[in-house]
């Protein structure tokens, strides 16, 4: 999703409202992104970005701070989610989850990259999403987003939901097994009955989990595969862009 | 009464007032600190009590326990030549020099029981004159008072649950627990809710509304049912358990209830549970000829009065086709080939009389329609014997008149089971009753099940839930010889008026003015029931009353948490290639394995993920 990118031309290095309105929805559903990885996403520079951020604040849509190290966050005000028609509580992204918000992020912005992604059709649904349909109190465990591969998208994997997890650090091997397990066996969508949740006989709702690691949480979570013997979990490294600036 | 209670109330104020008297002025300094340590450790007891909704017992237990600790002061006095008086002494030096360690270490050894006996002594007066409707400003204060405790025993049985490992499943010596209990009438007054294991292999009822916690006794009953009889089992003194599950209700909430007993009975030593129809079959066609006869007539539904006929006519047919020389049918393509007067005739060597000859095509199509609505889960192949919990789901709130032929097939096939091996011990514990209780004459297998070691638990959501009949619901609730459990449920009285009464005081007390009543009355004995319904109505979810033997006690049901869930599968499981045997090879307990996904069959999603984020560390698994 490069959004500057056959997308049409800027005016005067200015973003064109298709693009900006594509980056309002997604910085809406990621709960708020640096302005680096907004230029990644505009498929611009980082003047671009900044200047319809700009444009966004004028507007009341956006709001714009640094938060911690590295480039400034911006996220949406409640006028900016309801202009995307998003219901959600409108908030800075938390301070303890800057880091885990950025890796997310760039996850996301890595599949971006991939050919049969964008070619596929795959629909990105985030946690904020997730978070938004489940009942107040529900004890769920949230992936960090699901992957939603259509039908139609001739791809091998076609019709599949993906877990996306992204381990910034590492937990007890039995913590994310437990995890795994519950991501693998649940059968239901977030916000069912929970009933349904989990069916025996039904077919699971992730196909497989893809558990993008910092070197640092990587051992956990192999281990955590191997203990639990499932081959429906993907492990692979986050990308080099996913980790928020050391502090100067 | 009342007199009494204020006789109590003044020596023991007088008591107090002698203390401290003696304190200050007319005993030695030392007895007076002595005296005064007794009354605060009867103070702090008896506020434990009130605050923890203890019998008195309770603090009897606790002073009796310290004893040990008193004989040990005493012996370590004489040894060292001192006396009791001048260990008092010396506590009274310690005082004087602040050594507050000193104090306590000279008085604890005969404070401490000579205080919990106090305690004890104090609270039963005050516990038998609220009871009696003698204590308190008003007679409502009893009520509030009873009300108060209620709240203190719940929140102590609570917490006594939520300790790890402080409600086994069953005890040292075999015994079966249920909770913690709460509160006590006409049972002994433990902490825990013990019932000899016998009980569980005895018929039982369960009684209780949506969401009172129902399925969490149920669980708890059969997870201690399996784990004891593995028990005898392993000691030789019976035959392997088997644990039979009619799930009435059907729908995903059985499917999910059926996927926590599979992970709790693991945990309690079942290796293999079988979810019928889903994941396993049983066959009907193994039962003995005989009673696959009245089997397969009883599954069809028939009319009265002149329907008597065709009812005659049919079992001849049915009786025909199962008893031909040939040997009986192995299934049911089988069975239903056979309802044809040409095969018949073929069979015996002999052309069929009329009438039954032309009513066998009407007699196969009500048999076709059957076997089509009930599904292949009774066509085999597996029996009983193949698994040691089955639960079966029968879908009795969608489909009532299939859910009812099945239920009357599964009975059938668990009887003549239990008749082949009769040393076994055997469990069917029907769920939601009410679902198929109406051609499910289950009283009819009370009576003759004992002798052949089964035991049958009927749960239902309430009284009127247990059958269609007064006679029959009666019937069901007084041969629960094992026990009633009943849960929150808006009309109790029946099962409370079996549980039966108990003699207690009642007391008047004379108004005297506005909103003032003095403590002189009259005080006379009636019956109250020994389970309160109005606490049964007020149940929170997770409390039941154990009714037997003319006692309830009222529980707080430990939850047993299971293992955690398999996972599924990738596609839907193949129910219809499943069999007993194949079911047999998987190991018990979870993570099941053979239930991980064939990863062969996901394809390969490496091309989008490495370009996405570099090859996969440390290779693929």
């Amino acid at each position: 999703m490069r959004l500057l990118s056959g997308h049409g031309p800027c005016c005067d290095g200015e973003v064109n409202s298709a693009a900006a309105n594509a980056a309002l929805v997604f910085t809406a559903e990621m709960y708020g992104l640096q302005l680096d990885q907004l230029a990644v996403l505009l498929g611009g520079t980082s003047r671009q970005a900044r200047s319809l951020v700009t444009r966004w604040a004028g507007s009341g849509l956006a709001e714009t701070a640094t938060l911690g190290p590295g480039p400034p966050w911006v996220w949406l005000t409640r006028a900016g989610l309801r202009a995307c028609g998003a219901r959600y509580a409108a908030a800075p992204p938390a301070l303890a989850r800057l880091a885990h918000i950025r890796a997310v992020t760039a996850v996301r912005l890595a599949l971006d990259t991939v050919p049969a992604y964008r070619d596929g059709g795959a629909h990105w649904r985030s946690e904020r999403h997730l978070r938004g349909r489940v009942r107040i109190g529900a004890r769920d465990h949230l992936p960090d987003a699901e992957v939603h591969w259509p039908d139609e998208s001739g791809l091998a994997w076609a019709g599949e939901c993906w877990a996306i997890e992204a381990e910034l650090t590492a937990k007890t091997v039995a913590r994310t097994t437990a995890i795994m397990r519950e991501l693998l066996s649940r059968t239901g969508d977030y916000g069912c009955p929970a009933a349904q949740s989990r069916v025996p006989g039904e077919p699971p709702r992730h196909a497989r989990a893809v558990y993008l690691c910092s070197p640092a949480a990587t051992g956990t979570v192999l281990r955590a595969r191997d203990a639990l013997g499932a081959g429906r979990i993907e492990i692979r490294s986050l990308p080099a862009s996913a980790y928020l600036a050391a502090p100067s | 009464m009342i007199r009494r209670t204020r006789a109590l109330a003044a020596a023991i104020a007088a008591a107090v007032l002698l203390a401290a008297g003696a304190l200050v002025t007319v005993a030695p300094l030392a007895i007076a600190i002595a005296v005064l340590a007794v009354i605060l450790v009867a103070a702090g007891g008896a506020g434990a009590a009130w605050l923890r909704g203890w019998p008195a017992r309770r603090l009897y237990l606790a002073a009796a326990w310290s004893l040990p600790m008193l004989a040990v002061w005493l012996a370590a006095t004489a040894v060292s030549g001192h006396t009791p008086g001048g260990a008092v002494r010396n506590a009274w030096l310690a005082v004087r020099h602040h050594d507050l360690l000193a104090v306590a270490i000279q008085l604890v050894p005969v404070a401490v029981p000579a205080g919990l006996a106090l305690a004890g002594l104090a609270w039963s007066w005050r516990l038998a004159a609220m009871a009696a409707g003698a204590g308190g400003r008003s007679p409502g204060a009893a009520v509030a008072f009873d009300r108060r405790q209620w709240r203190h025993q719940v929140r102590a049985a609570r917490a006594r649950i939520a300790v790890p490992g402080a409600v086994p499943l069953l005890t040292a010596r075999g015994d079966f627990v249920a909770g913690a209990v709460i509160r006590a009438v006409g049972h002994p007054a433990s902490q825990l809710t013990r019932l000899p294991a016998s009980r569980l292999r005895a018929h039982q009822l369960v009684i209780g509304g949506t969401g009172t916690g129902k399925s969490t006794l149920l669980l708890r009953l059969w997870a201690g049912f399996m784990a004891a009889g593995l028990t005898r089992h392993a000691a030789g003194l019976a035959g392997p358990p088997v644990l039979v599950v009619l799930d009435c209700k059907g729908g995903a909430d059985a499917r999910r209830i059926a996927d926590r007993a599979r992970r709790v009975l693991h945990e309690s030593g079942a290796r293999n549970v079988a979810v019928w129809p889903d994941e396993a079959r049983l066959s009907l066609w193994e039962l003995p000829v005989r009673e696959l006869v009245t089997t397969l007539v009883d599954l069809i539904e028939h009319g009265t009065g002149g329907a008597a006929y065709y009812t005659d006519v049919m079992e001849a047919v049915v009786a025909l086709a199962v008893e031909a020389p040939c040997g009986p049918p192995a299934s049911t393509a089988d069975f239903l080939a056979r309802l044809d007067a040409g095969w018949l005739a073929l069979a015996y060597g002999e052309h069929l009389a009329s009438p039954a000859a032309r009513q066998v095509p009407d007699v196969a199509l009500r048999f076709r329609t059957l076997f089509r609505r009930l599904g292949p889960g009774l066509d085999g192949p597996g029996s009983l014997a193949d698994a040691d919990v089955w639960y079966c789901i029968l879908e009795g709130t969608a489909e009532v008149r299939v859910a009812e032929a099945q239920a009357r097939a599964l009975v059938d096939l668990l009887a003549s089971y239990v008749t082949a091996a009769p040393a076994g011990q055997v469990l069917l514990a029907v769920d939601e009753f009410s679902a198929v209780s109406r051609r499910l004459p289950i009283w009819q297998l009370y009576e003759r099940a004992r002798s052949l070691g089964l035991a049958v638990q009927v749960s239902a959501q309430s009284w009127h839930g247990l059958a269609a009949r007064d006679d029959d619901r009666y019937r069901l609730a007084a041969t629960a010889e094992g026990g009633i459990w009943l849960l929150r449920t808006p009309h109790p009285d029946p099962v409370v008026a079996l549980a039966g009464q108990r003699t207690v005081t009642d007391s008047a007390r004379q108004l005297t003015g506005r909103l003032r009543w003095s403590r002189s009355g009259t005080s006379r004995l009636q019956a109250a029931p020994v389970a309160d319904p109005d606490l049964v109505r007020g149940l929170d979810v997770g409390q039941a009353a154990y009714i037997y033997r003319g006692g309830a006690t009222f529980t707080q049901v430990k939850r047993l948490v299971a293992g955690p869930a398999a996972l599924g599968r990738q596609a839907p499981i193949a129910t219809a290639a499943t069999t007993a045997s194949d079911r047999h090879d998987r190991p018990a307990g979870p993570p099941d394995v053979s239930a991980r996904p064939d990863v062969s069959v996901l394809p390969d999603v490496s091309v989008l993920l490495d370009a996405a984020f570099g090859p996969a560390p440390g290779g693929r698994a």
